[in-house]
């Protein structure tokens, strides 16, 4: 990571006509009647948003080596409804209008690490759903830090009343000084939960790992974090089972640990293949519910 | 008083270079390479907000303090100077 400061730029899709339309249909019609609106505007991105299709496409190539064009459509054109259905279920959950049986796996030994005092980096993907997953974790009593810009997730910060005195859950910003690390490190030590993206850089260093056979860059900050903080990194994963059924996985946790004197980039590799295995993992038994839409293939390809 | 200040800042300014050697892992730099005022960040020493952790972790271990202030926090990471200030101002509270 060679800037301390660092922008990051991301396009935003829809319009706010658009919104209300899909709000009012859930209104209306419920769940079933907003997914149905999907399958034409997710036909639309398919086709016309070549950007989108790109960004879809580097996974695709990835998870479903071989496939011809046409099939690679359909692939895509598949994860566009999905990634529309966990939209519109994360509007429904955090607006209180659908109720989500929401299983958690792993709850007990979250709430030993709870329970023992110590701070831990939740490290959430873009696969599945994990801002629905934190409606379920915002119950701990506990604070927690979503480390993304506020902008980001305009939605999830004003239903999850992020930032409110009151709240548990706050906000660190990346693009402030140091990446934000300083504060990071303070909430570890006050015993807090930070949650940390650990499939996209922004910007940020990486590693160079396997994944879905191909050799990917992602990023290692959380790794090197947890490692000075002394605490563990928990991956949570997130799967939606049904309409209203989501699976919340927090049973993979690693352990990172620093040894002065032998090369540091190597040491966190393995940390970094140990979550690059559950995510692929997690990628093959539920295929349309990656959302990086961000060639990390091609990455490090630039990175060499 | 203000030479007991000075020799203070001194020893302080000199653990510290040695710490960012063996802690950061420099490669080719020698504590006595590091000017007291070189920056540490982006230009200068060249160090990243990952060595930023090593640093935070740095000063708990070795001097017991935490920047609580992140206003302050530009300030204090700019070069070892700003380090050892912010070190013997604090351990005297």
């Amino acid at each position: 990571m060679n800037e301390t400061f660092h922008k990051i730029e991301a396009k935003k899709r829809g319009n706010a006509l658009g919104f209300w339309f899909f709000k009012t249909t859930l209104k209306l019609f419920g769940l079933s009647g907003a997914y149905g609106l999907l399958y034409g505007v997710a036909l639309h991105y398919a086709l016309f948003d070549k950007p989108a299709r790109a960004g879809a496409l580097a996974y695709i190539k990835r998870r479903f080596p071989g496939s011809s064009g046409m099939v690679n459509f359909v692939h895509t054109y598949r994860l566009f409804i999905n990634q529309g259905k966990q939209l519109i279920d994360r509007f429904a959950c955090i607006s209180g209008q659908v109720e989500f049986d929401m299983r958690l796996e792993g709850y007990d030994e979250l709430m030993k690490l709870v329970a023992g005092g110590k701070g831990f980096v939740l490290l959430t993907s873009h696969t599945g759903n994990w801002q629905i997953a934190m409606t379920a974790l915002s119950k701990i009593d506990k604070p927690v830090y979503l480390v993304m810009r506020p902008e980001d997730n305009r939605a999830v910060s004003e239903s999850l009343k992020i930032g409110a005195d009151n709240n548990r859950i706050k906000i660190i910003s990346p693009e402030q000084y140091l990446g934000g690390v300083v504060e990071i490190m303070n909430a570890l030590s006050a015993g807090a939960i930070v949650a940390i993206m650990g499939d996209r850089r922004y910007g940020f260093d990486g590693i160079d790992v396997q994944f879905l056979g191909k050799p990917a860059l992602l990023p290692y900050g959380a790794f090197v974090i947890a490692a000075n903080a002394r605490c563990p990194v928990v991956v949570l994963e997130s799967a939606k089972l049904g309409p209203r059924r989501y699976d919340v996985n927090v049973t993979h946790t690693i352990q990172p640990r620093l040894e002065r004197g032998r090369d540091k980039k190597e040491q966190l590799r393995v940390f970094v293949q140990e979550y690059s295995n559950i995510l692929e993992s997690f990628v093959k038994k539920y295929p349309y519910q990656c959302f990086l839409f961000h060639d990390i293939w091609q990455a490090q390809m630039i990175a060499d | 008083m203000e030479e007991n200040k000075e020799l203070e800042l001194k020893e302080i300014r000199a653990k510290l270079k040695e710490l960012l050697v063996t802690s950061l892992s420099l490669e080719d730099i020698k504590p006595t390479d590091i000017k007291d005022d070189e920056i540490l960040f982006g230009e200068g020493l060249g160090l990243d907000s990952l060595d930023a952790v090593e640093i935070v972790v740095l000063l708990q271990r070795n001097f017991g303090l935490e920047i609580k202030d992140m206003n302050e926090g530009r300030k204090i990471f700019y070069s070892v100077d700003t380090l050892a200030r912010y070190i013997l101002e604090n351990k005297k509270k």
